[in-house]
């Protein structure tokens, strides 16, 4: 029996008992234990958001530390070891800890709202994953504190990072923080798909879906295909090499130390688009409300995301052309290097049209998505140019490099994510964020950036090699990176000026209604910030904007139970109802688990017998987490 | 008064025991990953075997094929097992839940068995060469997964046979055997590359 729209009378005082019982159903629990055992996606996407937030400011801070040593000449500020760890910390925590849980946090927080459901599909294993990427960053900079520092870079090359060059146990951490994050960002890639795939308000079909979801879809896919092999890369090889002996990267045993580099980049270039992608949906997000209009060519867009998913797993080998691989092969690296310039140029060309045939209103969040487009168009350009072998062999772990993945990363997914706060601010908290201050942080962070990164394209050509602490006068890089450390101070200028906003706008900001920038699609539908259970009547949708076409008569679902946490499970392609599905409430057990998994994945960096206690913990941590609970038949 | 346009869906169920469940497809991409942690180590083995001449080293031994093939016939055979458990799930038999799953765990702790009594014939181990890290990296992740089913497996049974479960845990049942037949297919071309590969590929090196 499918169900059919009906008309109804509207009756606004059934509305508010619902709203009440559903208030009963969806609170958590107070206190200590509450607060550890929150399982709903507006919590949880929030500490990632935050939790990511304090490591890009140490991330940051350990960049400015790297200025400040490369300032002058003959600097003896850090020192050759204290420069290899902060630069192996900085890239470590940015890579892992800041910029894919920040988007993994973005995602869990807006799909669920902006796809029309309650919670993602597996709230405990939501939870689960946050405490491991806790555990992650907490294992990292808890060596750190004890003076166990990685030093070998955040792509650890062997033989460096080997057993025979990299003593201490640094480098072990390193490999095992990789672990704790992936764990985390698989675990949240699996509960994103199948809640974008099962669980979409009725009509949202998949041509229907907001490009954000669609690029959090995409990426979900990605990190599915593409941290396994680097949880390979540094637990299989380096870790076991490392620890007990085993022969994967060492040449005298049959070893390939290339092999590490094969399979570490086999993630290492996905995971640029997997920190990038979810920022173009950010983009489209912002350009569309922002302009009034839908984005101007949406299949291209969806095309153009699901082609730089694709080719995204074929450009590995441009990271190794100096490796002396086959010519034939490098080729075909170049070609494909080249090639994603066109999915991503696409994308670039469909927001001008967007901004061009829209009516365009110059918000702070859209002064952040010009700057990404100005900075990401130069970071591409410099890109195309690294595809070609030559000149990456004449800059190959040069500065030029440096700035190029800094315009890539920044501009391609910084600028968007801090457009996209400031889009999604209001949403967040209630109240709208101060737009003055926000243009203001926008102009100091877009010119600090450029005053920083644009000069190392030039100490680069002039020959500077990245990862040197200091150089001598007569190498006459002295001004660039004077420059480039002066800039570095007004991006941390710029991002005071941002944070100061962001919290006196969300103590004093104007107060805000549901839809304060008059977007189009399903999370400008409820009221900021969200309840608990996102919306009191689930929305039936029949068009990309629902909120611009059917803002007289909304459709809605009736006849969902609101004495139980229940979700609407639809069709994959048409979201046609399929059925209920009762989800979790609270739970401790996720914690209890990941503490579990996390004590037994710290000892294996000292010895393998651990894993078998991560192993004990785990499984007595799942169990409990799946034992039966009242009431075990569930009604209709 | 005005109305809004409702879709009702009381009438709906409030959960699926089939491959329509949410769970199913969770389960399907985590075996993706799985999937994709083993197909990167098959890619290792040829990787590793392809850079040298000669494969394994002198004196050391290729695993002998013959016990595996034999594992294979238990290891085939619990997949019945685990059929029977998931479509009995469906139907809420339990005593069939119960037979299923026991059967499934009997033949597969068979196959663990015979696995474990063949690797007393190797003679290298995980630090003795390149060969001996891959070899026993598949063979070590393989098996941890598989114990790992097995004791969820075990776990249900226990849960089924206290009588003290509902439409969830059935739901668990069906998802289980999913898992099972991903780690059973899995080993298919994994035990292809350990014991018969190295007389195929390169050997004319």
């Amino acid at each position: 029996m499918n169900p059919v729209l009906t008309e109804r009378p509207i009756d606004h005082s059934q509305d508010l008992a619902q709203e009440e019982e559903l208030a009963k159903t969806w609170h958590n629990l107070r206190g200590l234990s509450g607060w550890l055992s929150v399982t709903t996606h507006q919590q949880i996407g929030m500490r990632y958001i935050v939790t990511a937030f304090v490591f890009l400011l140490l991330g940051g801070f350990e960049a400015l530390l790297m200025r400040l040593q490369l300032a002058t000449p003959n600097n003896t500020l850090l020192g050759p070891g204290g420069y290899n760890r902060t630069f192996t910390m900085h890239g470590t925590t940015m890579m892992f800890l800041f910029a894919v849980p920040m988007m993994e946090g973005m995602g869990i927080y807006m799909v669920p709202l902006m796809i029309g459901t309650r919670n993602v599909a597996f709230p405990r294993l939501n939870a689960f994953g946050y405490w491991m990427f806790l555990g992650g960053g907490l294992l990292l900079y808890g060596g750190a504190l004890t003076n166990t520092i990685p030093d070998a870079g955040w792509f650890a090359y062997p033989p460096l990072s080997g057993p025979q060059f990299s003593s201490g146990k640094g480098v072990d951490v390193w490999a095992q923080m990789i672990t704790f994050t992936e764990i985390s960002a698989m675990c949240v890639a699996v509960e994103l798909i199948v809640t974008i795939l099962r669980m979409r308000a009725p009509g949202m079909s998949l041509n229907r879906m907001p490009l954000f979801c669609w690029s959090m879809l995409v990426q979900s896919f990605m990190v599915i295909f593409a941290m396994p092999a680097v949880m390979i890369a540094s637990t299989v090889f380096l870790l076991n090499d490392r620890t007990i002996g085993t022969h994967f990267v060492n040449p005298a045993e049959g070893g390939d130390p290339i092999l590490y580099q094969h399979v570490f980049w086999f993630f290492g270039h996905p995971e640029v688009y997997i920190i990038f992608l979810p920022a173009l949906g950010m983009v489209s997000s912002i350009v569309e409300t922002h302009c009034r209009r839908g984005v101007f060519g949406y299949p291209a867009m969806v095309l153009s995301l699901v082609g730089n998913a694709f080719i995204a797993f074929g450009l590995w080998v441009h990271h190794m052309f100096a490796t002396g691989l086959p010519q034939i092969g490098e080729a075909y690296f170049t070609a494909a290097s080249m090639m994603i310039a066109i999915t991503s140029g696409i994308q670039i060309f469909c927001w001008l049209a967007t901004m061009w045939s829209g009516r365009i209103h110059l918000t702070a969040a859209m002064h952040f998505v010009l700057g990404f487009i100005f900075i990401f168009v130069l970071g591409g350009m410099t890109g195309v140019m690294l595809a070609s072998i030559p000149l990456d062999l004449q800059v190959h772990d040069t500065f030029f490099v440096v700035a190029h993945f800094h315009y890539v990363l920044i501009g391609g997914a910084l600028f968007p994510l801090f457009g996209g706060f400031h889009h999604w601010f209001p949403k967040f908290t209630g109240r709208k964020i101060n737009e003055k201050p926000g243009k203001i942080s926008f102009w100091i962070l877009f010119a600090g950036f450029n005053l920083t990164f644009f000069p190392m394209h030039l100490a680069g050509l002039n020959g500077m090699p990245r990862r040197v602490y200091t150089y001598s006068p007569e190498m006459g890089w002295g001004l660039t990176n004077l420059l480039a450390t002066a800039g570095a101070v007004l991006i941390a200028t710029g991002g005071v000026v941002f944070i100061a906003n962001a919290i006196q706008s969300r103590k004093f900001g104007a107060v805000a209604d549901s839809n304060p920038w008059e977007g189009g699609t399903l999370e400008w539908a409820t009221s900021s910030p969200p309840a608990q259970w996102n919306f009191t009547n689930l929305p039936v949708i029949k068009d990309r904007y629902p909120l611009w076409t059917e803002r007289e008569n909304p459709g809605i679902v009736t006849g969902m139970r609101n004495d139980r946490r229940e979700v609407l499970v639809t069709s994959t392609l048409d979201a046609y109802p399929h059925h209920r599905l009762v989800l979790p409430g609270s739970s401790i057990w996720p914690l209890i688990t990941a503490v579990g998994v996390s004590i037994g994945l710290a000892g294996s960096v000292a010895a393998f017998s651990w894993y078998y206690v991560a192993t004990v913990l785990g499984a007595i941590g799942l169990i409990g987490w799946f034992w039966p609970r009242e009431p075990l038949e569930i009604e209709p | 008064m005005s109305t809004r346009r409702a879709l009702d869906v009381s009438g709906l169920p409030p959960y699926y025991i089939s491959n329509q469940s949410p769970l199913f497809l969770g389960q399907v991409l985590l075996c993706l990953i799985e999937g994709s942690v083993l197909s990167i180590l098959i890619a290792t083995y040829f990787y590793l075997r392809l850079g040298v001449d000669a494969w394994p080293p002198p004196g050391v031994r290729l695993p002998e094929p013959a016990l595996p093939t034999i594992a294979l016939i238990p290891l085939l055979a619990s997949c019945i097992g685990s059929y029977m458990a998931s479509e009995a799930a469906k139907r809420g038999d339990r005593r069939k839940m119960l037979l299923g799953m026991s059967l499934n765990l009997l033949l597969a702790l068979v196959f663990l068995g015979i696995r474990a009594y063949d690797w007393g014939s190797f003679t290298f181990r995980w630090d003795s060469d390149a060969h001996g890290s891959i070899v026993w990296a598949m063979l070590f992740l393989h098996s941890y997964d598989v114990v790992a089913d097995l004791m969820m497996t075990a776990v249900l049974i226990v849960i089924v046979a206290s009588g003290r479960y509902g439409e969830k845990q059935r739901i668990g049942v069906h998802v289980d055997s999913v898992i099972w037949y991903f780690l059973v297919g899995i080993w298919l071309p994994l035990y292809a590359v350990i014991y018969w590969g190295p007389h195929f590929v390169g050997v004319s090196r």
